[in-house]
């Protein structure tokens, strides 16, 4: 597997005067088609990382490559072209009056022809599942509706990497359990390399790898069971833990013996059905 | 009795082809003191009904009645000025309302537009302050060199300043991290327990049954449900019926339940849950 994201030593701050940097030191790979979910408080500096690799801030050392091509001033449109961003409040991304233009924006934007553009406004609604929306005003739809119609006009573009920068945290349920669906449809079927930034530990926990960000530096890399078992961690950044696992952390509190291994769901549904009836 | 809603109807554009009825008969009351949840999905009416609580909207038809002040379309809007007093609410995404330079000139904003002097009104500042856990230092600097997190606290603290007596909450914890929700909500519980009746709008169904004792459901503009969230999510397929979702906990005992345990009632708190399984757990092996 080849990587479609490198970042070596990337160091960042918004400003001189701020001791901390936003960024310090920060090394990762991301293979192509890859999960990857970053977590970490709010301040961690996730939402800054993603800014860095879409070329929105410019780094103060270090280089990042995506695709193979090496981020500058120069490349940075090219390198737009290769990855889309759903950002967190979906009102804050609608600029067409219906959502066909909404969807055609950015390709418009391209200068892509008009008729492949309403080939593809048609693929892309259909692939989120909003054609029936396509002469609809954005504003007059749900929450899940209008992340829906914005990773739509993200998809026209055919991007490689889809940064979802806290999409579904301002979401009801249903519209997050959509988006997450939507989300790992995109990364099973589609092979996009996805990269999730989120406060959601259930939607963290579906992704291939977990990064963990915390002021700055990424202090643990790992599959989701192994960073969901190292639990008082993720507790002691102002994280959630899974159910299962937060469950688990108050059995312990009273004394119980828990499994030091993490448990999914069914995992620990059996776990206790053991423990609890086995006389 | 603080609030009491008698068969309110609420049409948006009344009288016109565009008539929309937002809220349909509905009666429900709110007691002193009480933590009420309101639940129900975007368009149900919940926020229709808010803006009725402290006087942006009249109802088109009925009545409510907010510490003895009755409520009727007939109601000429000078004379709900005062309500705003009586009644805090924090929207959605309060600190996009902050303006001042300083943090304390912010917070000390209504309660000197409500007629305290600056001596008291600042005193006033330093006291919400200290009660929503902003450290001192940041009080002259500007709520705009803040984390996202103070400054909803700085905007919080500003209503709290005009010392309501009813506190309405609007999904206040949205696109906070986990920690700075949990502060969140810790807070609320505080200024409930101190007294203030509190009405929470949201999604989060942990957060009900974690701090609730009061539950409204509403659906397309009716009360389809005026319960305790003990007795409301006790009928988890209701709630699937009406694309609601049930606590962590409950949805956890359901598992488990269908796995061979038994529970007298659906556990709706992870304390709760863990502590019926603890004494399982021990009580197993104590036998043995």
């Amino acid at each position: 597997m080849s990587s479609i994201i490198k970042i070596k030593n990337l160091t960042f701050s918004y400003s001189a005067e701020e001791e901390r940097k936003t960024l310090d030191n920060v090394n990762l790979e991301i293979e192509a088609g890859q999960w990857v979910a970053l977590i970490g408080h709010n301040g961690s500096g996730k939402s800054t990382l993603a800014r860095c690799i879409d070329g929105l801030l410019m780094p103060e050392s270090g280089s990042i490559e995506v695709d193979g091509l090496h981020l500058t001033e120069e490349t940075v449109w090219d390198v737009r072209e290769r990855i889309g961003m759903v950002f967190q409040n979906p009102d804050n991304q609608f600029v067409g009056a219906d959502v066909e233009g909404d969807v055609a924006f950015g390709m418009e934007n391209r200068g892509i022809p008009r008729s492949e553009m309403q080939k593809r406004v048609k693929e892309v609604l259909e692939a989120v599942d909003m054609t029936a929306f396509a002469k609809h005003e954005p504003v007059r739809l749900s929450g899940g509706q209008k992340q829906r119609v914005a990773i739509a006009g993200v998809l026209a573009v055919r991007p490689k990497i889809i940064i979802f920068d806290e999409s579904t945290s301002m979401l009801d349920p249903e519209g997050k359990r959509d988006i997450v669906g939507l989300m790992r449809r995109l990364n099973d079927e589609e092979n996009f390399t996805i990269i999730s930034i989120t406060h959601d530990i259930d939607e963290a926990s579906l992704a291939d790898r977990v990064i963990v960000l915390n002021d700055g530096r990424v202090i643990d890399d790992d599959v989701p069971e192994k960073i969901f078992a190292s639990g008082d961690l993720l507790t002691k950044i102002g994280l959630d833990l899974p159910y299962p696992e937060a469950l688990k952390e108050e059995l312990k509190e009273k004394g119980i013996d828990v499994p030091n291994e993490y448990l999914d769901e069914e995992g620990m549904v059996d776990w206790l059905c053991r423990s609890a009836l086995k006389n | 009795m603080p609030i009491r809603v008698e068969k309110l109807s609420y049409s948006y554009q009344a009288g016109t082809p565009m008539e929309h009825k937002a809220l349909e008969d509905v009666s429900l009351e709110i007691t002193d003191g009480s933590y009420t949840a309101v639940i129900g999905h975007t368009g149900s009416g919940k926020s229709t009904l808010m803006q009725h609580l402290n006087g942006l909207l009249k109802p088109t038809e009925g009545f409510l009645e907010i510490n003895g002040r009755q409520i009727t379309p007939e109601t000429q809007n000078k004379e709900l000025g005062d309500l705003r007093k009586e009644v805090g609410f924090v929207f959605q995404f309060p600190e996009a309302q902050l303006f001042e330079e300083t943090v304390k000139k912010d917070i000390a904003f209504a309660p000197k537009n409500f007629g305290k002097s600056d001596e008291e009104a600042e005193a006033i500042a330093v006291r919400m302050a200290k009660m929503v856990d902003l450290p001192d230092e940041v009080l002259d600097k500007s709520p705009f060199e803040l984390s996202g997190g103070q400054m909803r606290r700085v905007a919080i603290a500003g209503i709290l300043a005009m010392e309501p007596k009813i506190l309405v909450l609007d999904e206040p914890t949205a696109g906070l991290d986990p920690m700075g929700r949990l502060e969140m909500m810790r807070l609320f519980s505080r200024l409930h327990k101190n007294g203030m009746t509190i009405i929470l709008v949201t999604h989060q169904m942990n957060d009900v049954a974690d701090y609730a004792d009061h539950a409204l459901v509403l659906e397309h503009g009716r009360l389809i449900a005026d319960t305790t969230p003990k007795a409301l999510f006790s009928k988890p397929e209701w709630l699937r019926e009406h694309h609601l979702d049930l606590p962590q906990t409950t949805k956890f005992a359901e598992k488990l339940m269908a796995s061979g345990m038994k529970f007298d009632s659906l556990p709706l708190t992870k304390k709760e849950l863990a502590q019926i399984l603890a004494d399982r757990i021990k009580g197993g092996s104590a036998d043995e």
